[in-house]
């Protein structure tokens, strides 16, 4: 019963946290109630145990539960130490739904119901409201949708072995899209409130949609699953090297921490990409850094960067050592596990990826600078995260046992 | 009868590119959804099929029901959609009757086709309406296509689809815009 547990009840505090919107204190308790019954239901699953209760067999991975879990956690972070002016209610509300729509994902018997799901998401995520019109909102997901939807159709025709090969093409293309990397980079707007921008897709629903599609994909075409993940090495080298470069050089503060996004899921899908447990490990942590640190870092960001403040101060100096994978953070163990998987797999490939990761180091000082001075309640957020991350970096092993490696 | 059938959907998918207007959007979504659950229900899936139905009915149902009504069929400038159309066509019919083997060639045409249509109209619409329309012609394509799969999908696709279907008209985006 509990992955039904883990969808329906983050859905339903999203429902009431909405409907109690006009007394916020009421919407935060009952919201926050419910989705810790939720994040209970996900702690209490036994990974890949199938339940049936409602006539479609629902299940767990150990790693979806782990990510749903760090998305959980962000969540609460984002919501106890909200950045200055946020509705904490409507963060809630539109958090939990986001929560609900992850579990499903990860709970899902098959890629048809995960691509249908991204579907509703997408609907549901365009239609929040925003300053890009509806169409235009959609049209990044749709597309993710149909290039994962042509993956799965290939992959299912009987006929010559290319097809396979189509197959792994959709549904890299796909994840790319879904994600908003390139080649595939979302329409961003600065200004646009982080719920209803890219951002949720990238940073929030993101690690879970990959891993749903990551995971299946490798039972889905055995036969081409080395060209499979062939292409997400490459295509994680693409988004280190633009994503880096981009985040260095644009002029935004916003859109660099877009770009150090798409920097991140770079080395995530390297990770993905490299068959080996170490490779495994190492995109758990990626993972865990993107939804629990880099995206409360930059929700904390917006009002400096929107005012215009850069500081040097230590807390800063800290954030953009966290940011740029530095000991003794959690950043740091994820490209020790990533160097020496890829070494395993192919030394030249670790060399590459090492040099790649010098280009963290120039826009994490930036981006560090744009988080201005926190203080009262957003301080002791960056706190947590900044220690959170520290504890992760130098004990990973409770969160890989969490994710089953 | 179910080559008939992915023609009607193939029709269906080719009118919602080709129509601005919500009743040729309509028109549409409508032929799209029957098509596919004709080929549903000759397949012994009669769950599914009536999921499909009753999502493409609601949708038919709230196309018509609010916001400017006209046809919209093919307006200046079309030609890039009708050649789309018909070049999906041929390239789905190849590759369902060609280069892929095994029985389904129909709901292989009619999922390829009904995909590829469906998305190019999401990506290039600019109105709610249309990219709407769109979005649910692709749920139900997609889950159509699941019935491609060794393994029966159960009844879920066609439930999420059908939802999808009913539900994406009736956000509001879909009515202030109109078409």
């Amino acid at each position: 019963m509990e992955p039904e547990l883990a969808i329906g009840l983050p859905a339903v505090g999203a429902v009431i946290t909405a409907l109690l919107h006009p007394r916020p204190r009421a919407a935060l308790v009952a919201g926050a109630v419910l989705g810790a019954a939720g994040i209970a239901a996900v702690l209490l699953a036994a990974p890949g145990l199938v339940s049936d209760q409602l006539g479609v067999s629902l299940s767990l991975s150990a790693m979806s539960r782990a990510l749903l879990l760090a998305a959980a956690a962000s969540l609460a972070l984002i919501v106890a130490f909200p950045p200055p002016r946020a509705d904490r209610s409507l963060l809630l509300t539109w958090g939990l739904a986001g929560i609900a729509g992850m579990a499903a994902i990860a709970a899902a018997p098959n890629l048809d119901d995960v691509i249908l799901l991204t579907l509703a998401i997408a609907l549901l995520h365009a239609a929040m409201g925003g300053r890009r019109p509806l169409a235009a909102r959609l049209r990044a997901p749709a597309l993710a949708v149909a290039l994962l939807g042509a993956g799965l159709v290939f992959a299912r025709l009987d006929g010559s072995q290319i097809l396979a090969r189509f197959a792994a093409i959709g549904l890299v293309a796909g994840l790319a899209a879904a994600l908003g990397t390139l080649p595939y980079i979302h329409e961003f707007d600065p200004e646009e409130l982080t719920a209803t921008s890219p951002i949720a897709w990238i940073a929030f629903l993101g690690p879970i949609l990959a891993l749903a599609v990551i995971t299946r994909a490798h039972e889905l075409i055995p036969t081409a699953g080395a060209i499979f993940a062939a292409m997400l090495i490459g295509l994680g080298l693409l988004n280190v090297l633009w994503g880096g470069l981009a985040s260095w050089l644009t002029e935004k503060g916003t859109s660099a921490w877009h770009y150090s996004f798409m920097a991140d899921w770079g080395l995530a899908l390297c990770a993905f990409g490299v068959l080996l447990v170490d490779g495994q490990a190492a995109a758990v942590l990626l993972l865990y850094g993107i939804v629990l640190s880099r995206l409360p870092l930059y929700l904390w960001s917006r009002q400096s960067m929107r005012e215009s403040i850069q500081t040097d101060r230590p807390i800063n100096l800290l954030a953009a050592a966290m940011l740029a994978g530095a000991a003794p953070f959690a950043g740091f163990a994820a490209r020790l596990f990533l160097l020496r998987g890829a070494t395993q797999l192919y030394w030249p490939l670790a060399l590459v990826i090492g040099i790649g990761l010098l280009l963290w180091l120039p826009p994490s000082l930036r981006l560090g600078r744009s988080l201005g001075a926190p203080r009262g309640r957003q301080a002791l957020g960056v706190g947590i995260a900044l220690a959170l991350s520290v504890a992760i970096g130098l004990y990973p092993q409770p969160i890989l046992s969490l994710a089953g490696l | 009868m179910t080559g008939v059938a992915a023609f009607a959907a193939w029709l269906g998918a080719a009118m919602i590119v080709l129509a601005d207007g919500r009743r040729g959007l309509a028109l549409g979504i409508g032929l799209v959804a029957v098509g596919f659950t004709a080929i549903a229900w000759a397949g012994g899936v009669w769950l599914g099929g009536a999921f499909l139905l009753a999502g493409g009915a609601v949708a038919v149902i709230e196309l018509l029901r609010s916001g400017p009504q006209d046809w919209g069929l093919m307006p200046a400038g079309s030609t890039p959609r009708l050649i789309l159309a018909v070049a999906a066509a041929i390239l789905s019919l190849w590759m369902a009757a060609s280069v892929t083997t095994g029985p389904g060639a129909s709901l292989r045409f009619a999922s390829l086709a009904a995909l590829g249509l469906t998305a190019a109209r999401l990506l290039q619409s600019k109105a709610a309406a249309p990219a709407l329309t769109g979005a649910a012609g692709l749920a139900i394509a997609l889950a159509s296509a699941s019935e491609l799969s060794p393994n029966h999908p159960g009844f879920a696709p066609y439930l999420i689809a059908a939802v999808i279907a009913a539900g994406a008209l009736l956000l509001p985006a879909a009515r202030s815009n109109g078409a």
